[in-house]
């Protein structure tokens, strides 16, 4: 460390007291979220085309469901607004430091119509964390199951990568990591710093090549479940720069996703399968 | 080369820095049962700007024990927040809102973190091109550029190689301004022979410095420090102020040039043409200056109708976080309709109203269909257009006029300039020029019928003109501007020019009838796809005319431009005036490299048309002439050839002759290049630096013009530096651009650098004293009073700033050393208060003016008659360039003539996808996973036509590239081949590639460093780069197509065929 940041004693002490201070701040607003009073008053001449980014309105959705024990996510993708930029699926292997092999949120791109009258369907598809989830009874070790908050979770000490839970998605939601790394073969061997980055996932914080962590075992979306319980909204809803992508608690009758989900053209996927996802889609 | 693990990079920073106090707070926090994300808090994020691309996205850079963990968007920024959050934001609330990014700015991460990342001085060890280096010391590589000599002897190479010591000829800041005077006298001579005895007096007057020119006989050239070039790829602000205190304040050499004409140049010189501002000298005589490198585009914030004009608004564009979530939530709410004008059906079509492909080249025959149903219509706004002059403009609360009424002299039926009062003998207005009442010689009007000569600058009095003027004025031939651009727009049908683009007469109909209805709201956005062609400066104007005619400029909802907070101190006077800080400037004089802004016919070179090479008396920045222009000595040989950051080689078209240029170090004979890897073109060079990435460094990114916010967003170092440690001036630093110069500075003696580098007395021995100055100048503000100046950070967050950076090494952030830089303790930390904010960003409300202007205004004279044009002889024809918006023919050579190359069917064109920039994103593994390569866009017509399918390899061949491959000189030859990708989404008769891929270096070959091979990667190989079979000039041969006029390089005109292999 920097000379003058190796101050004298009474410099250090006040720094601790700083840090205590601080620290206590950060928990409490880990804990207690409070981003609406954390933001400057907005202006009071209302010139603006539009009164919020609606991620914002989100985040604050998300503070309130947190202090809600019954709430249930969803998320709802807008499929008009969705420009098959692919920063969801990037953000995610980023976040949660995804092998290769492994995609949490592909985003298929067709081209529809014949010259000159051609359009584009763009379809995100994380995992539809189903509430009839055939992966569940799928897999022979009770290591995947269905969560109180809609989240379909899967616990990487008890799962063993049989991969048996694989074909029962209708979806191609889920991917054993076979663990390869991006640098292999490179001369980074695999060990680039942010090959060596702690997991995230399902509550604790791991080695990816850890007893607990998701080497060699199967892997799924979690709706960024580390982010969400400390009011932070899934990477993917984050940085979509169509702002297509919604998320939120559907027990909440006046959040978004609760609002989008009752208009018209709202629809899921592969309904007939009977898996009820918790993805919609907006058409 | 050695493997980067995070172990090694710890090592490299300070040691311990990792178990501060900090990691004891997060244990804390473990201890009461709530683990916190470490990554999202504020002691673990700096706010940063990306460069991924040139679209900046202001990211926060979350970092873990040290290392770059995840980037997402900075919300205070316009980018990726909308409205993005007030500025005062608190820093605990700010660490916890993301902003959006692009997949590339996701993946940026992979770009800093390269195992191809260079680490020492790269020197080759065997040919250029051998792909073989040796690492050397940094300071043996600092001794042998500066001193020269036989560098490559132990290759058995016996040429004498230049230094710098010998190319910093002129250093006496007097003599240089002496000189460039008379050189100018000397161009400002028409006769030729009073031109000659001009230069022999020129060679009395000088004769004691005569040794220190590059030729006596042609003054002109200017001194030898000439021969040294420094060329550029991607620079922004701050870092280019520090490479013009070296190269041009301190060593000289007038030889700086970017790359604009690869990326949109003639748009770029269209902007600077009609920013031209009438101007009067103490004589009265009018003239042109203060043109403006620059362009508008959409304020998407508030239009109601947009045309995307070869602007690929998803993908590229600057840039996707920034625009497309404008479009995506009003269309969602009907509050904006858009249409794409593309022969390619860019993503953008989705959502579209509307998507019209037309002939490539052929943009300016569909604007001048507009322009003509505007015109019948009567729905052009005549009531903007008729305002002559500022107080016009304010007397209609307008903020800027055109001259669509100033009278045009004809000569032979043509457009030959402006008509003045002197051409009728009219009462001049008189104006203050300095401090003398002058008589102007000023531009005339018809009102009513009657000629009246007007000052264009005048506040007070307005003047307003007769739209259609077409009469004779004391014998005089004229017609008003608006009368001609109505002549050539009413020259054909509309269906005759809807022919001429390819595209239906009720596509144009559609066009003109919704800019009609929208008017103010209405605006044409035009980009790279219209303006590189070689008729790309009149597709612009063409088009940037609709946009007049609409009376849209500065409208919210109209056509806006950029709009930035200074760093250099020159608006506020202070704190740090860098204009004034350099203690000896020279102000370089002399032809340029690349023969811009200087008129051919003015010159000692004049040899009569067409010239040998091209000039620009226009443009700048004319990136394809730099390597090939030096190759052939053409206007003068060069020495040394410094490059940064860019890969001619690759970008360019005709990037195969870009590399023989630089193959022979007879013809250019010393390369030295900057990078973070070995690239496609740097692969090339003698010596290649290691620089730091972005995620590494400083600079200031700017803006773009579609954001109305003013800003500036900083770029600083957010993770160690991955390259190795070196010591200049006795200070230790991470190799860098910065270092090495500074080394150079060093070694020559150079004013400007050390313990006394700057005019105020300050040391400038590590780049953090420019640097900390620029911040401190963006937080100061730009009111000399101090009014504008940020906050000052209060304790907590002074701690959270050192916090955030306690994984820095103290070559990298010493807080002592940054407060020194600034000097003043209140400074320091309205600058700490900016960098825990990652730059300046307008609140989102005042960007929008009371009434209907946005508040960042452009506020000046528009030109829609090019008087300065009209003035200047194109360097190959000999005639005046053409002055008015006007439909050319594409696909021409410098010389005018048309190019058929018969027996090539099909039109080869590129795009951008938006998970890949051009050059340097290959190394990116997570946007490889989503798309490996690329592939040749076929259209589904024309693949049954020729017999193609789906995934069937072909080759792509040229008149001019007949075998279809790369030469790569001694590193071999690479076929263009690539896979057919059958789509409808594509005009018939066209072919199109996305860029990015077919690398052949930048880790995708093997190459040999001190003796061991670093194995390349074949993912970074794949996929097919076409560029080699753009159509070179026949003219010149050894560079593509490019506009004359506007500059750009051309890059949809080219006939090819495809073969299957």
């Amino acid at each position: 460390m920097d000379k003058e940041m190796r101050a004298g004693p009474d410099a250090s002490l006040e720094r601790r007291r700083f840090l205590a201070k601080m620290a206590s701040a950060v928990f409490a607003s880990m804990v207690a979220p409070g981003l609406a009073q954390g933001l400057p008053q907005a202006p009071t001449t209302p010139l603006t085309p539009e009164e919020e980014d609606v991620l914002l309105r989100m985040q604050k959705e998300l503070e309130r469901a947190l202090k809600n024990p019954n709430r249930r996510w969803g998320m709802v993708i807008d499929l008009r607004k969705c420009v098959g930029c692919h920063a969801c699926t990037v953000s995610c292997m980023a976040e949660n430091r995804l092998p290769p092999g492994v995609v949490y949120r592909p985003v298929s791109e067709e081209e529809i119509g014949t010259f000159p009258n051609v359009t584009y369907r763009f379809v995100p598809q994380p995992c539809m964390q189903c509430d009839e989830p055939p992966c569940v009874p799928a897999c022979p070790y009770n290591a995947t199951w269905k969560r109180k908050d809609g989240i379909v979770e899967i616990d990487y000490e008890l799962c063993v990568g049989c991969e048996k839970c694989i074909p029962a998605c209708p979806y191609d939601s889920r991917h054993k990591d076979d663990g390869y790394y991006w640098t292999e073969n490179t001369p980074g061997q695999g060990q680039m710093p942010y090959e060596e980055l702690p997991v995230y996932e399902w509550g604790k914080k791991v080695n990816r090549d850890d007893e607990a962590g998701p080497m060699d075992k199967v892997r799924k979306c979690h709706f960024c479940l580390h982010r969400i319980e400390r009011g932070l909204l899934p990477q993917c809803v984050v940085t979509c720069i169509g702002r297509a992508t919604y998320f939120g608690d559907l027990e909440d009758p006046s959040s978004l996703v609760s609002e989008l989900i009752r208009k018209p053209n709202v629809m899921r996927l592969k309904e007939e399968a009977g898996t009820k996802p918790r993805v919609y889609y907006l058409v | 080369m050695e493997k980067l693990s995070r172990r090694e990079l710890l090592k490299l920073s300070s040691a311990g820095a990792l178990l501060g106090p900090v990691g004891l707070a997060l244990q804390e926090q473990s201890a009461q049962g709530m683990e916190a994300y470490e990554i999202q808090l504020p002691e673990n994020t700096i706010y940063s700007t990306c460069l991924q691309c040139n679209t900046g996205c202001p990211i926060k850079v979350k970092l873990y024990e040290g290392v770059a963990s995840k980037i997402d968007g900075n919300p205070l920024s316009p980018w990726t927040f909308r409205p993005h959050l007030p500025l005062n934001t608190d820093i605990h609330t700010l660490a916890k809102v993301d902003g959006a990014l692009c997949p590339k700015g996701q993946a940026g991460i992979q770009t800093t973190y390269d195992p191809y990342r260079i680490r020492k001085v790269l020197k080759r060890a065997g040919p250029r091109g051998s792909g073989k280096w040796e690492e050397i010391p940094f300071h043996q590589a600092v001794k042998e550029i500066v001193e020269g000599g036989k560098l490559f002897a132990h290759l058995g190479d016996d040429r004498v190689y230049p230094g710098l010591k010998d190319l910093w000829a002129l250093r006496d800041p007097e003599i240089m301004k002496q000189m460039a005077q008379a050189v100018r006298a000397i161009w400002a001579e028409k006769d030729r022979e009073k031109k000659k005895a001009l230069v022999e007096k020129f060679k009395e007057d000088f004769k004691e410095h005569l040794h220190t020119l590059i030729d006596p006989d042609h003054p002109d050239l200017g001194p030898k420090n000439n021969q040294v070039v420094f060329a550029w790829g991607r620079l922004k602000a701050g870092r280019s102020d520090f490479i013009r205190w070296f190269f041009s304040q301190s060593f000289g050499t007038v030889n700086l040039h970017g790359h604009t004409t690869v990326c949109q140049g003639s748009l770029y010189f269209t902007g600077k043409a009609m920013s031209e501002q009438p101007t009067f000298d103490t004589t009265g005589k009018l003239s042109w200056s203060g043109g403006a490198k620059f362009y508008w585009q959409a304020d998407l914030s508030k239009a109601r109708f947009v045309v995307f004009v070869g602007a690929n608004v998803f993908e590229g564009n600057y840039g996707p976080p920034l625009r497309v979530g404008w479009i995506t939530e009003r269309t969602s709410k009907g509050e904006l309709e858009y249409a794409i004008v593309d022969p390619w059906a860019q993503k953008a079509v989705k959502g579209a109203s509307r998507w019209i492909a037309p002939k490539p080249g052929h943009d300016a025959a569909i604007a001048m269909g507009v322009i003509r149903l505007l015109m019948e219509w009567g729905k052009i706004d005549r009531k903007f257009l008729s305002a002559a002059n500022r107080a016009a403009a304010k007397a209609m609360g307008e903020s800027s006029w055109t001259n669509a009424t100033w009278l045009v002299k004809l000569k032979d039926g043509k457009p030959e300039r402006l008509l003045r009062a002197s051409d009728l003998g009219l009462a001049k207005p008189k104006a203050k020029v300095g401090d003398k009442e002058v008589e102007l010689d000023a531009p005339v009007v018809l009102q009513e019928g009657r000629p009246v000569a007007f000052n264009p600058n005048d506040e007070g009095q307005p003047v307003f003109g007769d739209l259609w003027v077409n009469t004779t004025l004391n014998g005089i031939p004229v017609k008003s501007a608006l009368e001609l651009i109505k002549e050539e727009a009413f020259r054909h049908q509309v269906r005759t020019w809807a022919a001429f683009a390819g595209v239906q007469e009720e596509d144009i109909r559609f066009l003109a009838e919704k800019l009609a209805q929208y008017g103010k709201k209405a605006v044409v956005d035009v980009h790279r796809g219209a303006s590189q062609h070689t008729n790309g400066f009149y597709n612009a104007l063409a088009w940037f005319t609709v946009n007049a005619l609409l009376g849209n400029i500065d409208h919210q909802g109209g056509f806006v431009q950029a709009s930035t907070y200074d760093i250099t101190g020159g608006r506020a006077g202070g704190p740090f005036p860098m204009g004034k800080l350099h203690p000896k400037p020279l102000s370089p004089f002399g032809i340029s490299l690349i023969r811009h802004e200087v008129k051919y016919e003015d010159t000692t070179l004049f040899a009569g048309f067409p010239a040998k090479r091209p000039w620009y008396p226009h443009a700048s920045d004319v990136y394809q002439e730099i390597l090939p222009s030096a190759a052939q000595g053409y206007p003068y040989p060069v020495k040394i050839l410094f490059h940064y950051m860019g890969s001619p080689a690759y970008a360019l078209p005709g990037g195969s002759e870009q590399i023989q240029a630089m193959l022979d170090p007879d013809k250019i004979p010393l390369i030295v290049a900057f990078d973070i890897v070995v690239g496609d073109t740097y692969l090339f060079a003698d010596y290649i630096i290691p620089d730091l990435s972005y995620l590494e460094r400083w600079e200031f990114h700017g803006s773009h013009p579609s954001i109305i916010w003013k800003v500036q967003p900083v770029r600083q170092p957010a993770i160690a530096p991955i390259p190795e440690e070196v010591e200049v001036f006795g200070e230790k630093m991470p190799i860098s651009l910065e270092s090495f110069l500074m080394a150079l500075a060093e070694h020559l003696g150079l004013p400007g650098f050390g313990e006394k580098g700057f005019a105020n007395g300050m040391p400038f021995t590590h780049p953090d004293h420019f640097y900390l100055k620029l911040a401190a100048n963006l937080a100061f503000g730009e009111k000399a009073d101090g009014s504008d100046a940020l906050p000052e950070a209060s304790e907590e967050e002074l701690e959270v700033f050192r916090q955030a950076r306690r994984h820095l090494p103290p070559t990298v952030f010493a807080e002592e050393r940054w407060r020194k830089a600034i000097g003043d303790e209140s400074l320091f930390r309205r600058t700490v208060y900016l960098l825990n904010r990652g730059g300046r960003f307008q609140e989102f409300h005042k960007a929008y003016a009371p009434g209907d202007l946005v508040a960042n205004r452009y506020g000046k004279q528009v030109n829609l008659f090019l008087e300065k044009q009209a003035l200047s002889l194109h360097p190959m024809t000999g005639k005046p360039y053409w002055p008015l918006p006007a439909y050319f023919l594409p696909y021409q050579d410098v010389l005018g003539n048309q190019l058929r190359d018969p027996g090539y069917g099909l039109t080869l064109l590129t795009h951008r996808n938006i998970l890949q920039t051009k050059s340097r994103t290959i190394s990116n593994y997570w946007l490889l996973a989503i798309k490996p390569e690329n592939e040749i866009l076929v259209n589904a017509q024309d693949a049954a036509r020729l017999g193609l399918r789906d995934g069937q390899l072909v080759k792509v061949v040229s008149a001019t590239n007949p075998k279809g491959e790369w030469d790569l000189g001694p590193f071999g030859k690479k076929p263009m081949v690539g896979k057919v990708k059958v789509v409808q989404g594509l005009r018939p008769g066209c072919v199109a590639f996305p860029l990015g891929f077919g690398h052949w270096a930048y880790g995708a070959s093997d190459i040999v460093i001190n003796g061991q091979v670093v194995k390349g990667d074949p993912r970074r190989a794949k996929g097919i780069h076409a560029n080699a079979a753009m159509r070179l000039d026949p003219y010149l041969k050894d560079m593509a197509l490019t506009d004359v006029v506007g500059g750009s390089v051309v890059f949809y005109e080219t006939r090819v065929n495809l073969i299957p292999v």
